[in-house]
Order: structure tokens, then C-alpha cells, then sequence
């Protein structure tokens, strides 16, 4: 089963910006990764897979219904943005008894259980949490109303080290459930370069590449060679390079890699360096999508 | 609970936090009014009505509350028919308690208050209400309170005003047509609601 | 069950895992029956991806040293299962070979080593 599939999305946000042919899918069960720098259009791609906004052409498929589909489905979806959205002045107590007339399977006990595990103050209000807190009263709220799918945008920007790391646990526990799975978005890559099962890069609106996550590591290399070397070639294409007085980095796909003499360093890159270089190449109107 | 309502009983969790504020907007209404009890009712009407219909929309566009609205399992329209249903059901309170008040006022001060007086203004607050909300609540639904406010909030209320000069001066011969205002009011706010939704469903 | 991992030795997690747990199965560390945590829940411990985790129990499986039951967790299989015994044997003639690579650089004969073999085995039977 799917936890949720874009097939073919095109969607018109501004003049400047659209989803072009948007295509990418989660098995039930996985952590996917969503990568591109602010701009590549994940905010985006994620409201039109919750049915937040429409889109021009192109089907979405979400929990094995599609979208926009029944209203029962947003019972299964829990939705972590990286502002809130939630009154300030609700205490969280108050949090629990708004929004717990809309869940069927609203458990109670489950979240004070998990407030005190987060240690957050049923007192507190909602202004007053730090970002941290406020996401994870955000988790607590999607884990309380039994979220089969979570959708976390921008999570971690603005989180410290510590809060990430305890995203990652908390993320952990929730996917002990076979059944559960988590769309993740972000520019931090080291998040998502343990725990992400499978990755999808975004770029000027567009998927770059998505699939497993050891897939998408291995279908690139990085290549740094000095300031005059990797012009003039033939059937390999540097992707973001950066050149500086020193020498010249950039990203190729592997088997183009092969292509290249044994007078460059050719490197397996990490998730950062995919994300830095894809980033920095321009986004052009070619086909470049790769299909899972 | 049908979904309309337990978002109303949402829209008015979001603005329970201000209930200080209004109270005391209403205490200054009944201070300043207390030699008139008649007037109590028409300028609850009036003045705080529309202010209290429309506070979800302030506090929804500070809070980002659009997104909840979107990721609560409820129908769209729910949300669009629940404005509605709060601006109606917080007419209601206020002028049940402005009756009661005005009586009670009048009764303090040995004035006599026919509570069948009340009709009139009443009915007229009513119908002016009314046509307030049926202008404003289709634009904040479609723009939010921050980029309809100058326009959404302003116009009606003037709209209003003119309204009620115009009306007292020939209050005397509005009486016989009472029904009529009872029944503007009702079909203004319904199709306004009708446009909300549709507008809604625009985005 | 003890998994500790490096994330700079340039050896995949899913291999890490696997040695580990292999090399844990054959010195008896991890008695035949023993449970092993479920995949999930061992992704989540070591905070690494499930598909990781997967592949590196699903390779332990292939290997005949572990079981697993779909969802619910592993077991530690008998050591004398006949691809583990495999294992063993090459762990034998590995060191084994080690031992003579050294014999030739003492300049010991065949004689001289079956003697010390036989010493040996003699000590660890009284």
C-alpha cells in the first residue's frame, strides 16, 4: 500500500513559479526525506497533497484514496508546519478540548501521556512555547487523534541541535507501527540522512530525482578537479559546479562519472553536497525528472 | 454535533480568549446608554454585533487558523456556514441580554419600557445587521481579515450609518413594514452565505 | 543485544549491523533463541532508516544466523544450521592459515606444528 502518490502534478503558484510534472510515491511504513532549498516548491507540493490547494493537472493519491477525496481522510493525516497554527492564547489544555470534537479516535489519555513525555505544561499557553515545544505540541496533537501519515514541513529550521535530535526519536517511535509512515521536508540534510528511507530532491519546482535513499546517494558523484580542468566535455554534465582559484566541485551523475579521466577525484557525495550542488544549477525548462 | 456547528463552537474557543474585551465594550455600551434603556438594544446591535461576528477572522489571520481550518476533518463549507452561524448566534446573545438589561434598567429607574417597544428597534437592528455580515463575511472569507478590513469593514458600516439616519427620520412609518425588515435581513444573510461558499470553493 | 556504530569507518550501516550481530551469534554472545529487537524498533534505537535496518536483518536471515517473524521481531537460530557451520569452518581455516603463515616464517616443520596442535588440544582438555 501507498502511503501517498503525486503523479504527474502541475500546479500554477505565481508568473515565476509552478509544480512542473511533480511525480513521487511513499510505501506505507517509510520516513521520506523531501530536500530542495526554499523556493524548489515543497511547501507547495505538500499543500496540494493535502488537498490545501488545487492543482492545474496531474493526480494525487493520498492513503489509498484521492485528493481532494472524503473528509474523513484529514482523520488520518497529522500536519506539523514550521509556524504554528493554533490560537496563542489557548492553554494546551484548551488545544485538546477544540480540537478534540473533530477526531473520532481522539485519545485523551494519550495526550496528556505524551505532554508529559514532551514535557510541556497542560498550563502553558501556546505563545509562550518555544519552537521546539510548539512542534512537538504539534506531533502530540497529530499522535493523539491516531495520524497514519505525518507531514512535517520545515520541522527543524530554527530547532536546536538537541530538539532535532529528539524529533528524530520521536519519529522513531511513531513508525514502530508498520502501518505508519512520514513525509519530511526540509534543507537541513542531516536530519534525513540517517533516518530517511527514501528522498526526493526538489528543484525550481520540479523532482530532480526521488527513491530509495541509498538509490539516489549512489546515482551521483562528486567531482573536484583544479581551476582548468572539466571544461570542454562531452556527454557529462556538471551539475552546480562551483569553481573558485583553487579548483572546480560539482556534482555528476555516476555512470557520466565514468567518463571522466583518473586525474580528477571522483567521490561518493554526501545527501549535503547533492542538496548544495542540485541548489546552485539553474532551473531550466528540460525534463529531468527522474521516474521511480 | 453536526460539523457547521462544532466549528462555530471552534470560532468561538478562538475568540473566548478576548471575552474580557467584549465584556467590557459591553459594560461601556451599558454605562453610557443607562439614562436611555431603550437605545441599548439598537446600539448593541450595531456597534458590537458586527465587531464580535468578525473577530474569528481577526484572531484566524493572526493564528494562521486558515490552516487548521484545512487540515480539521471537516467539510470546507462547514467552516464558510460556521462565520454565519456564530455572527447569528452571537446577534442573539447580545440582544437577548441588552433586552434584559434595558429592562432591567428601566425598571431601576421607574421608566416605563414595554418590552413590545423593543420590537421596532429591534427588528430594525436586526435588518441592518443583517445587511452588515451579508457584505463583509463573503469578503473576509475570500481575502482574510488583514486585506479586506479597510474595504470589507468600513463600506458596510457606512452603508449602515446612512442607513440609520435615513430610517430615523422616518421611523414613524416603518412600523407597518416591519415584517418586510424581519424578512430582509434573513434573505441577505442566506445569500450571502450561498456567495461565501461558492467563494470558498474558488480557492 | 549490543550494535555500536561508526559513522565515519566507511563501512555501510546495514554491514556494521550485520558483522556485529553475526560475530555476536558465533561467540555465543546471542544464545540460540535469543530475541532480537524488531527491525523497527531497532532503526528507531539506533536512530538509522528502516530500509537499513531491513536489509541488514534480511542479510543476517540469508546467512542462517538469525529467523525472522514478520512483524514481530527475530530469533537467534541454532549455531549448528549448515551455513553457519560454513562460517565456522572458514573462521578454522583462516586462522589456521595464519598459524602457517607464521610456521614458515619460524621455520617450523609439519611435524613441529601437529605437535604443538596436539599440545594445545591436550590443555584445553584437562
Amino acid at each position: 500500500m501507498l502511503a501517498f502518490a503525486l503523479r504527474g502534478v502541475n500546479s500554477t503558484v505565481s508568473q515565476g513559479f509552478a509544480l512542473r510534472e511533480v511525480s513521487f510515491e511513499l510505501p506505507a511504513g517509510y520516513v521520506m526525506g523531501l530536500i530542495g532549498a526554499n523556493g524548489a516548491g515543497k511547501t507547495t507540493t505538500i499543500r496540494s497533497l493535502l488537498g490545501m490547494r488545487g492543482v492545474d493537472s496531474g493526480e494525487i493519491e493520498l492513503l489509498g484514496h484521492p485528493v481532494p477525496g472524503p473528509v474523513a481522510l484529514r482523520q488520518d493525516v497529522g500536519v506539523v508546519l514550521d509556524r504554528g497554527y493554533l490560537v496563542g492564547d489557548w492553554r494546551l489544555a484548551e488545544v485538546e478540548r477544540t480540537l478534540r470534537p473533530f477526531y473520532d479516535r481522539w485519545d485523551a489519555a494519550r495526550y496528556r501521556e505524551l505532554l508529559d513525555g514532551f514535557g510541556l505544561d497542560p498550563r502553558a499557553k501556546v505563545k509562550d512555547l518555544s519552537r521546539g515545544m510548539a512542534m512537538k505540541l504539534m506531533i502530540a496533537v497529530a499522535l493523539s487523534h491516531g495520524a497514519r501519515l505525518l507531514v512535517l514541513d520545515e520541522p527543524t529550521s530554527g530547532l536546536d541541535p538537541v530538539a532535532r535530535d529528539e524529533l528524530v526519536g520521536i519519529l522513531g517511535d511513531f513508525l514502530l507501527d508498520e502501518g505508519h509512515s512520514v513525509l519530511f521536508s526540509t534543507h537541513i540534510t542531516a536530519d534525513l540522512d540517517r533516518i530517511g528511507d527514501y528522498l526526493t530532491l526538489m528543484h525550481g519546482g520540479r523532482v530532480v530525482h526521488t527513491g530509495p535513499k541509498d538509490e539516489v546517494l549512489a546515482s551521483y558523484r562528486i567531482v573536484r578537479a583544479g581551476p582548468e580542468e572539466l571544461t570542454d566535455l562531452v556527454g557529462i554534465e556538471l551539475i552546480g559546479p562551483r569553481r573558485t582559484p583553487a579548483g572546480v566541485a560539482a556534482l555528476v551523475r555516476t555512470e557520466e562519472a565514468e567518463l571522466l579521466g583518473r586525474a580528477v577525484l571522483v567521490e561518493p557525495p554526501t545527501l549535503e553536497e547533492i542538496a548544495v550542488h542540485i541548489g546552485a544549477s539553474p532551473a531550466r525548462p528540460g525534463r529531468r525528472e527522474v521516474a521511480v | 454535533m453536526s460539523a457547521v456547528a462544532r466549528v462555530a463552537v471552534l470560532h468561538l474557543r478562538t475568540v473566548a480568549p478576548y471575552r474580557a474585551q467584549g465584556l467590557m465594550v459591553f459594560g461601556l455600551i451599558v454605562l453610557v446608554l443607562a439614562r436611555t434603556p431603550a437605545g441599548l438594544v439598537p446600539a448593541l446591535a450595531l456597534l458590537l454585533a458586527p465587531m464580535l461576528a468578525v473577530h474569528p477572522f481577526v484572531i484566524a489571520d493572526k493564528a494562521g487558523l486558515d490552516v487548521l481550518h484545512a487540515v480539521l476533518p471537516v467539510p470546507r463549507r462547514a467552516v464558510v456556514l460556521a462565520y454565519y452561524a456564530w455572527a447569528l448566534a452571537s446577534f442573539l446573545a447580545l440582544v437577548t441580554a441588552g433586552a434584559a438589561v434595558a429592562v432591567l434598567l428601566a425598571q431601576l429607574q421607574g421608566q416605563a419600557l414595554d418590552p413590545a417597544s423593543l420590537a421596532t428597534p429591534l427588528t430594525l437592528s436586526w435588518a441592518l445587521f443583517g445587511v452588515n455580515i451579508a457584505i463583509q463575511l463573503p469578503l473576509l472569507v475570500r481575502f482574510g481579515y488583514a486585506r479586506a478590513s479597510v474595504l470589507g469593514t468600513t463600506v458596510p458600516f457606512a452603508l449602515v450609518m446612512i442607513a440609520v439616519v435615513r430610517l430615523h427620520l422616518t421611523l414613524g412609518s416603518v412600523q407597518s413594514w416591519l415584517p418586510l425588515f424581519w424578512v430582509l435581513g434573513a434573505v441577505a444573510v442566506a445569500g450571502s452565505a450561498a456567495v461565501a461558499v461558492r467563494l470558498r470553493g474558488l480557492r | 543485544m549490543r550494535v555500536v556504530l561508526s559513522n565515519s569507518s566507511g563501512v555501510p550501516l546495514y554491514q556494521q549491523i550485520k558483522d556485529q550481530v553475526a560475530l555476536a551469534v558465533l561467540s555465543g554472545e546471542l544464545a540460540e533463541g535469543s530475541a532480537l529487537p524488531s527491525v523497527r524498533a531497532l532503526a528507531r534505537d539506533l536512530r538509522i532508516s528502516i530500509i537499513t535496518t531491513t536489509r541488514a536483518y534480511t542479510e543476517l536471515a540469508a546467512g542462517g544466523f538469525i529467523a525472522t517473524v514478520p512483524g514481530k521481531g527475530a530469533y537467534v537460530l541454532p549455531l549448528d544450521s549448515a551455513l553457519v557451520r560454513e562460517q565456522l569452518l572458514r573462521q578454522v581455516e583462516d586462522g589456521l592459515q595464519t598459524a602457517l603463515d607464521a610456521a614458515r616464517r619460524a621455520g617450523l616443520g609439519r611435524e613441529e606444528l601437529i605437535e604443538l596442535l596436539d599440545g594445545l588440544l591436550q590443555t584445553e582438555h584437562c
